[in-house]
């Protein structure tokens, strides 16, 4: 319970001293309990049924992980031989046959097989359904519609059925129609999000210099968090009125629609940012930085933290310089490649521990200058996911789940996100054969064997 | 059932319509304390779906992201990134250091069902404006508090940035060519998608809420979110190895990558599965492939060595292709391939204009603009772009008076004891030059006078 005081350091002066302590000791204990299980709580959406069916499409795949985490209870709808997503994962490694990917979004699921181009199928299938309030349908656009299962004829058998489509283009438009056998992939929705045309090196020799896509799949993760927030949203209309509708997410406009900037920029200065390696547009310094044994994160853009930087790297001598934050934010690339190559230099000097030791004491000290006028420079180490796992925080907050594959063989997956008092998201169990759950399911909605 | 299906959802998503629609987040209030773009984003998703937002700000300062913009260059005197995490929202300003500043807040959050906040985690706690204190005078409050590492552990107090959680969570180490080098997820990755899951766990508790009564606190942070979608923790344990970085290959696909076509362009390519296998290869006339032992079954091709090979035969087929090429036989045969889009290419897709991701808006203050929205259309209760951001405090005379009960008299009293106050005169905190604040019906609102 006492989670480490000694060493958890406040680096604020109002979180110290008497009367903070007394504000944050009822805190305290309700967040203590907040972490120690989710177990007899109750669930978000323990009354919502929703269905899943797709093909080799994770941001629908995920959209119903997260439902389930919530307390949704998800039927995933396959095919007699499975989902072909069973098979993707990172160099093909697996679990009994299941590729990390499809395992890992399993959490709480329930895998019925139906087949839906048989008449027998879809009779199961709109019965499933007349129970259900959330279907998500990651089937090419039009594919349900075409065997009388799609939005319009189900709106019609379930008026109040929330019917959420996930695919590249979505299930309107003029280029939907044109791309509509274009399947999903991460990489192919950063692309037509211009996601890679913003990262790496331009200056490296070819095809190093090349548009670089982000080393995780960004895009179907964001698209699948638009399809929950959509569904959602759609469930609270239906809760209030009874009305269902159909709701539409396209996954190749996922991260530039939300994140925003490159249409902002676009409309702004019509013309396509250009790539800057790991400069930052509208922060400085604000990268990754090598030190003698790794990388380590800088983030110090304002005048304040910038200053407190010059001061744990000892070089104030920089400061008559680049004193406001306008000396450093500038399109002349140039210009800021000075500073850049003395940050460079200074920092190959020092190990990372240093560097954070260094910043960690010039932040506890920083903390009690009334006018924070020293700023709050930030040095941390660029960590690899293996370091990650050794961070006794994690544990505490127990931010991952076990699974076990095999006797003495677990296998780790992050937990739910976020933490919540009253009903917190959760991971109850994680199995995934094909038609595991074909009796239970079938029996619990009436379906025909 | 004979009308086309694209016909069908072309008619029911009918952008022109949206205006005559309901809002299925109608009567719902946040109180939005929250700054830069983790916070501010949850509040944005509920106010563009109709929840009435209202953001408090620091006075003479306000929010840091109005100042900050790309190479410093602003839009009509303000940040157009600010104003497009922003919208719909109403803007006060209270110094929330001062007894009397608390107190405001408090009567705000009584009346509010979110609250929204991502100061240092506790730190609201610690000035008495935290869950513990609303939820005894709101019960049903959803107080959301959001930070880098969450409320609670060794680590709560450390102060975080999308970049420093990205580094945090490992995921700073997981773009790159395999060796030394390593790239951010550009743009704030890691304030976006935490923001996005902080509304989703908002819209949850909202639904839970509805049905039971009950409201909640919810320890949104960012470094746990990013941890969310990464593979390499079972990677580790199944294989013993790291997962590193790979370029521009999927480790999950193959073939994978992205490739210089012939008239010197950028696509995509990644293959996921043995039938958009298929697809390609008929694509490329190379049938003879599909019999191949190193490349029939998925899980074969994605062998690093076999992948590497099928890889180069992909690279060397685009190279002889336009993009245009690529892309039309990615829709005639169905595999997937998309050209690598840029910012300017992105905005002048009719297509996004026809699917509402990019919305074009008159505003009172600020004229003519093009915005992005989410790509989430809902056919019933769609989302909408009201209004821009207003300047610092903009909304003080009309949130005090029409919402607490205030007297024109009374909110200029708070004024004068800088309890509340307006912009600094700095770009990004104040109103354009050109408009007329003197003649401005909100700014100068006055309850007494409309009756």
């Amino acid at each position: 319970m006492k989670e480490g005081e000694g060493k958890t350091q406040a680096f604020s002066r109002h979180l110290v001293g008497k009367a903070a302590s007394e504000h944050l000791s009822n805190f305290n204990k309700l967040l203590a309990g907040m972490m120690v299980s989710s177990q007899g709580k109750p669930e978000a959406l323990q009354d919502i049924v929703v269905v899943e069916v797709g093909q080799a499409n994770f941001p629908g795949i995920i959209t119903a992980a997260i439902l389930g985490e919530f307390g949704a209870e998800v039927i995933k709808v396959e095919p007699l031989e499975g989902d072909s997503a069973r098979r993707v994962s990172p160099y093909g490694a697996n679990v009994k046959g299941v590729g990390i990917p499809f395992f890992m979004e399993s959490r709480n699921k329930h895998y019925i097989t139906l087949d839906l181009q048989s008449e027998k199928g879809r009779g199961n299938f709109r019965k499933l359904i007349s129970q259900a309030d959330v279907l998500i349908d990651a089937q090419k656009p039009g594919w349900m519609d075409s065997f009388g299962i799609g939005y319009r004829q189900l709106s019609q058998l379930h008026p109040g059925l929330v019917y959420v489509a996930v695919s590249p283009y979505g299930h309107f438009t003029s280029k939907a129609r044109e791309n509509c056998n274009i399947p999903d992939t991460d990489l192919t929705a950063q692309a037509e999000a211009g996601y890679p045309a913003l990262v790496g090196d331009p200056e490296a020799p070819e095809p190093y210099n090349y548009p670089l896509k982000a080393g995780l799949w960004v895009a179907a993760y964001m698209s699948a968090g638009l399809a929950v927030a959509g569904a959602l949203t759609a469930l609270l209309h239906k809760r209030r009125t009874g009305e269902g509708q159909m709701v539409d997410v396209a996954t190749y406009d996922a991260i530039s629609s939300w994140q925003g900037f490159s249409l902002v920029w676009g409309f702004t200065f019509e013309m396509p940012r250009v790539r800057v390696g790991n400069f930052d547009w509208t922060l400085f310094p604000y990268g990754y930085y090598e030190a003698k044994d790794g990388y380590v994160t800088v983030a110090a853009p304002a005048d304040a933290d910038f200053r407190g930087l010059l001061k744990i790297l000892g070089r104030w001598d920089l400061e008559n310089d680049w004193r406001f934050i306008f000396d450093r934010i500038t399109d002349d690339v140039e210009k800021l490649k000075v500073l850049e190559e003395e940050f460079k230099k200074e920092f190959l000097k020092h190990t990372r521990q240093e560097l954070v030791r260094k910043t960690l004491a010039y932040s506890a000290q920083a903390a009690h200058d009334k006018l924070r006028g020293k700023g709050f420079p930030i040095i941390v180490e660029t960590k690899s996911p293996r370091e990650v796992l050794q961070e006794e925080h994690w544990q505490i907050r127990k931010s991952f789940f076990e699974v076990d594959v095999a006797e003495n063989e677990k296998v780790r997956i992050p937990s739910s996100v976020p933490k919540m008092s009253d009903s917190p998201p959760r991971i109850e169990r994680v199995e995934c054969g094909v038609g595991a759950d074909n009796k239970k399911i079938y029996e619990k909605f009436g379906l025909i064997e | 059932m004979s009308e086309d299906y694209f016909s069908y959802t072309n008619e029911i998503f009918d952008q022109s319509r949206i205006a005559e629609k309901p809002e299925a987040l109608k009567g719902i209030r946040v109180l939005d304390l929250a700054h830069v773009i983790f916070g501010p984003v949850i509040s944005k998703w509920l106010a563009l779906f109709g929840a009435e937002v209202i953001k408090v700000e620091e006075p003479e300062e306000g929010d840091p992201w109005r100042t900050a913009s790309y190479w410093a260059k602003y839009w009509k005197d303000s940040s157009p990134f600010f104003q497009s995490f922003n919208p719909n929202k109403y803007f006060v300003a209270i110094d929330l250091k001062k007894p009397k500043g608390k107190e405001l807040v408090l009567e705000l959050a009584k009346k509010s069902d979110v609250v929204v906040e991502n100061f240092r985690a506790g730190l609201l706690e610690a000035w008495g404006i935290g869950y513990t204190t609303v939820s005894r005078i709101n019960p049903k409050v959803i107080y959301i508090s959001c930070s880098g590492y969450g409320q609670w552990g060794p680590l709560r107090f450390f102060p975080s940035w999308d970049l420093i959680a990205q580094s945090m969570s490992g995921a700073a180490r997981l773009t790159g060519f395999g060796g030394k080098d390593t790239y951010k997820l550009p743009d704030y990755y890691g304030d976006f998608f935490p923001g996005l899951l902080g509304a989703v766990s908002v819209l949850a508790a909202l639904n839970y809420r509805e049905k039971t009564g009950k409201g909640q606190l919810i320890d949104m942070t960012q470094v746990e979110a990013l941890m969310r979608i990464m593979h390499h923790w079972s990677y580790m344990d199944l294989t013993g190895e790291d997962l590193k970085s790979s370029g521009n290959v999927d480790p999950s696909m193959a073939p994978s990558g992205i490739f210089k076509t012939k008239d010197g362009k950028f696509v995509a390519v990644a293959i996921a599965t043995d039938e958009q296998f298929l697809a390609l290869l008929g694509a490329m006339g190379k049938m003879d492939l599909a019999e191949d032992k190193r490349f029939k079954e998925t899980t074969d091709r994605l062998k690093a060595e076999n992948a590497e090979e099928i890889c180069k035969i992909l690279e060397a087929w685009v190279k002889e292709k336009t993009e245009q090429e690529i892309v039309a036989l990615a829709q005639e045969k169905g595999f997937p391939a998309s050209p690598v889009m840029d910012d300017w290419r992105m905005v002048d897709d009719e297509w996004r204009r026809e699917r509402g991701s990019v919305v074009e808006l008159e505003d009172e203050m600020y004229g003519k603009g093009i915005w992005p929205l989410p790509t989430v259309a809902l056919q019933k209760t769609p989302g909408r772009l009201k209004r821009l951001s207003r300047p610092v405090g903009y909304h003080n005379h009309y949130i005090f008076q029409t919402l607490l009960g205030l007297s024109k008299k009374q909110v200029n009293e708070l004024e004068r004891k800088h309890v509340i106050g307006y912009w600094g005169n700095r770009v990004g905190q104040k109103p354009p030059s050109y408009y007329d604040m003197e003649n401005d019906p909100i700014f100068n609102f006055d309850q007494d006078e409309k009756k």
